[in-house]
């Protein structure tokens, strides 16, 4: 026994001489008080000595888009600016829209201390162009005629063909072409498998270390951080070392998180309640419900196959719509933290003053043909207010104030209504059973399967099992199917009804609605079986092509008539319903506000609050150190 | 003898050996191309959800270059063909998803943190397991082995995942000991003093213990019963009857009999340690091929699941054919025929 005794306390000693350095995460060299730690978004990095995001897909999240880079222009939703970095102003476009001039900032270095010039982007152009495998390869090459400079700051295009978006190929919204350093390119024999280790960019930051598992980034501030176009625009950034760390589970952030080694991560719902409950430090982006970030500009809900049927027939889509009580639909998904729109872009910024209170009237009025004769008017613009209720009901406390209600919740939606929903199906020949179950035109059992992702922290899959509930307790014999290959399966059409967002997303800022509605059009629809070009719904018609067309050939900076435009096509997605538009997407952000404080949270939104958006980047100059060690 | 075995014993063995590695191989090279998930248009699938906003006019272009770029033109045969030829050079190729990445190179980097830590807590754990269980199962009725039985009956039906998290929760949030993730501190160099290595050590210590303690509870428990069998048996009867010392009948008598499962459970344990640890890896959020090989499978990489999978059987079948051939010599019962 005494032998036992002995072996346990060498063991003992051993673990505690372990244990010795506790919760240390950072080399010493790093201390935490200079050091801002965030999440990546999309995990692990898989290839982590690797920096050549101009090829496939290489995490540009771990602090390349967000901090290291500079694109020529960036959006930022909060704010609903367009911020010029390496540009030094909008895009000037020839009448005929074949003609492209591009003013470069001047006064800018790259993180080794060359000079930033015309060269670079001429380059990166003509490199890209003359290289097949670069991600925009083809497009540069569809696009672009001739590119050359005029002096050290002003580039050129020769369009092949009128394009008067040509400009948003720079144009960072989670990803843009950029630019890459010319004197480091020109050096490499092959560009497209050159690692570009280290990374050199014209961001604020430059690359410090990595760790080649891929589980964390780090990025320190440049010395010369005044020739970066952050520093230019907005002065030094505060934190001197940036680290963008991942963790394999949920729990691991938040314990992370509480234990104030990760300032900034992106949760799920429960995470997210979870980690307010028990950090004393920890604050979302709203300081009270529903918390979440609501302005990211991306509409989530459900997407129907518009080639197979039944989801062929405009009146199956919308009876699936009306068959959806959308508290219930919100309360399952998120919990009711969620902004409702109606259309197919979400409700934040500009979008409810410029497109959504606009089209009420037209809303109100939209009517569906229920048959025999009878009438119905499915736009509710209370359904926000019934949100309210349910939240009030869960026991959060919500704003009286109508602007803040609007602002959280949406300016309308549709009315839960399932008799409405059965006629519509009973004019194109379903039926029900004794057993209370749908049946199809030909008398077999209705089935619906909703195919999308196996993470249960994404939309698409609170979305898809939302839907699944509202539609079985409708009587449709629905299924949800987790599957992680439903991208291929739904870009090559097998598939019926799926979670993913029902339309692109817009840009964020502005008033084009190109990106969204360009989307629809009936070039890029593809038969069964064949990568799509389009919305997956591969839903089009000859009305929004002339829409698209009539984009193409508008200046996006003429405000009135791009707005025009864009209310045209809205209109015309939700009288064809392709995709059900649910709620915006939502940031289950949180922020520790131990060692930094001045985050952008929705009291005080100076810019977009996530870590893994292009103008993070821009927030760093504003960030406070808290002073605690 | 010597030709006998070759030809009644060895040969066949070995010939059913190459036999496995090739169907096995085969296997894994035409599995990944009837699953629905293409690399290419995954690719392209994930550089749209990722927000890269492809002109949409021009994917097909895109699709056509990286068909190219990857190496997937040809029939599945010429590519096959391609495969084993490069098989043979230890040459899998390139990532798809994590072009252009050679897979070997991901492999290298991923394989050190999966072979240490898993190879010193298999063995571990099936040393303490047997060691102990051989013994309680010899003195079943000593009252602190049976305490010791009592908390393997708790660990053992223990999901894998929720004891790991339970691990975590209490050494990180609790108590503050060990820290939460990774192999080595943010920003560690690697170097070879003994700073590095006690901060290796001390994140390998939370993954270490969890495999351990799991694993263990297994090995203590099978050993238990196998040990409690072999007591009935009459040699052990004789010997206790006979004056043998205790330690002698266990040590030399029972857990020598009992050990031949457990040294074949141990084979196929070490053989499989290729395929990685997933679950503790996730947790842990530590290095190693298990999420390696679970992002190539979701991504539709082939060529890094088949890296992954054939060094994977390479190492089972080898391990098997070691075991076979030892055999005779740990059991004398069983011949070389």
């Amino acid at each position: 026994m005494k032998r036992m005794w002995k072996v346990l306390t060498v063991v003992w000693i051993g673990v505690a001489l372990l244990a010795l350095p506790g919760l240390a995460q950072l080399a010493p060299e790093l201390p935490r008080s200079e050091t801002l730690i965030v999440g990546i978004l999309t995990g692990r990095v898989g290839s982590a000595s690797n920096f050549n995001e101009w090829v496939g897909w290489k995490w540009r999240d771990r602090g390349m888009q967000n901090l290291a880079n500079e694109p020529l222009w960036s959006i930022d939703f909060a704010t609903g600016e367009i911020i010029n970095g390496l540009a030094a102003g909008d895009a000037i476009y020839s009448k005929d829209f074949r003609h492209v001039t591009i003013p470069l900032r001047e006064g800018v270095t790259w993180t080794d201390g060359v000079p930033f010039t015309a060269d670079d982007v001429v380059y990166t152009v003509k490199t890209i162009m003359a290289t097949p495998g670069f991600n925009a390869h083809s497009a540069l090459s569809n696009d672009v005629g001739a590119v050359y400079k005029d002096g050290d700051y002003k580039v050129m295009f020769d369009l092949k063909q009128a394009n008067s978006r040509f400009h948003t190929h720079f144009l960072d919204r989670w990803g843009c072409i950029w630019i890459m350093p010319k004197h480091i390119f020109e050096t490499v024999t092959d560009p497209l498998t050159f690692e570009f280790d280290p990374f050199v960019g014209c961001g604020p930051y430059k690359l410090h270390s990595y760790d080649p598992s891929g589980y964390w980034t780090i990025w320190e501030k440049r010395a010369d951080w005044d020739k970066s176009p952050t520093g230019i625009l907005y002065g030094e950034p505060k934190p001197k070392y940036i680290i963008f760390q991942t963790f394999g589970t949920e729990g691991a952030k938040i314990v992370a998180q509480l234990t104030h080694q990760l300032d900034a991560v992106d949760l799920s719902a429960e995470g997210l309640m979870a980690a307010l409950a028990q950090g004393k430090t920890i604050r979302a982006y709203q300081p009270e419900f529903p918390w979440v970030v609501n302005n990211d500009p991306c509409i989530t809900g459900l997407l129907f196959n518009t080639a197979v049927a039944p989801f062929d027939n405009v009146d199956v889509r919308w009876a699936l719509l009306l068959a959806i009580d959308i508290v219930e639909h919100l309360g399952q998904a998120v919990d009711g933290m969620g902004t409702l729109s109606p259309v197919h872009i979400p409700s934040l910024g500009s979008y409810p003053e410029d497109f959504i209170k606009p089209m009420e009237p037209w809303l109100e009025a939209f009517t569906l043909d229920l048959g025999n004769g009878e009438t119905f008017h499915p736009y509710d613009p209370d359904a926000p207010q019934r949100i309210v209720k349910y939240a009030k009901g869960r026991g959060y406390v919500v704003s009286d104030d109508p602007a803040v209600q609007d602002q959280a919740f949406g300016l309308g939606w549709y009315k839960y209504a399932p008799e409405a929903a059965a006629k519509l199906l009973e004019k194109n020949g379903f039926s029900k059973n004794s057993d209370g179950q749908w049946l199809l035109p030909d008398g077999t059992v209705w089935k619906i399967e909703v195919i999308e992702t196996t993470d249960t922290s994404t939309h698409g899959f609170k979305n898809g099992n939302a839907a699944v509930q509202q539609w079985k307790q409708f009587g449709i014999d629905a299924e949800y199917v987790a599957s992680d290959a439903q991208a291929t399966l739904q870009g090559n059409g097998k598939f019926q009804v799926s979670g993913s967002w029902p339309a692109q997303e817009p840009w964020g800022a502005g008033v084009d609605l190109y990106r969204t509605l360009n989307y629809y059009n009936s070039a890029y629809m593809k038969p069964l079986g064949e990568l799509n070009q389009g919305n997956n719904s591969r839903w089009s018609s000859p009305e929004m092509d002339a829409v698209i067309k009539g984009l193409r050939e508008t200046d996006p900076a003429d405000t009135a008539a791009t707005v025009a435009l864009g209310i045209e096509g809205l209109k015309l997605a939700v009288a064809a319903m392709p995709g059900i538009p649910t709620y915006g997407y939502c940031g289950f952000l949180t922020w520790d506000e131990y060692y930094w404080t001045n985050w952008p949270g929705s009291e005080n939104p100076y810019t977009q609050p996530y870590a893994h958006w292009g103008p993070f980047k821009y927030m760093m100059p504003f960030l406070e150190p808290t002073g605690n060690k | 003898m010597t030709f006998t075995f070759v030809r009644r014993y060895f040969i066949p063995r070995l010939i059913q050996y190459f036999l496995v590695i090739f169907l096995g191989i085969t296997a894994v090279f035409f599995i990944p191309r009837f699953a629905p998930t293409d690399p290419v248009q995954r690719t392209i699938a994930e550089l749209r959800s990722r927000g890269t906003y492809l002109d949409p006019a021009t994917v097909q272009n895109m699709i056509d270059d990286l068909r190219e770029l990857y190496g997937l033109g040809g029939s599945w045969l010429e590519q096959y063909g391609t495969f084993w030829k490069r098989v043979f050079t230890g040459d899998f190729g390139i990532s798809f998803f994590q072009f252009p990445t050679p897979v070997i190179d991901l492999i290298r980097t991923a394989l050190p943190w999966t072979l240490s830590l898993l190879i010193l807590t298999t063995m571990l754990s099936w040393v303490i397991g047997n060691v102990i269980g051989g013994v309680a199962g010899y003195f079943a009725r000593n009252r602190w082995l049976r305490t010791l039985d009592a908390i393997a009956m708790v660990i053992r039906p223990m999901p894998y995942y929720i004891f790991a998290l339970a691990l975590l929760i209490l050494f990180t949030y609790v108590l503050r000991w060990f820290p939460i993730a990774g192999g080595t501190a943010v920003g560690r160099k690697v170097a070879f003093n003994l700073d590095f290595i006690l901060d290796v050590l001390r994140h390998a210590f939370l993954p270490a213990l969890s495999l351990v303690i799991l694993g263990g509870a297994i090995w203590f428990q099978t050993m238990k019963l196998i040990v409690q069998n072999i007591n009935a048996e009459d040699f052990v009867q004789y010997a206790q009857l006979g004056g043998i010392k205790e330690r002698r009948i266990v040590f030399r008598y029972v857990i020598r009999n009992a050990m031949l499962p457990q040294i074949t459970g141990l084979a196929l344990s070490l053989g499989q340690i290729l395929s990685g640890a997933l679950i503790t890896e996730i947790v842990f959020s530590y290095p190693g091929l298990g999420t390696l090989l679970f992002h190539a499978i979701i991504t539709g990489d082939y060529n890094l699941i088949m890296g992954i999978t054939a060094i994977s059987i390479l190492a089972i079948t080898t391990m098997i054919l070691v075991i076979d051939l030892l055999y005779p010599l740990l059991d004398p019962r069983v011949k070389y025929r």
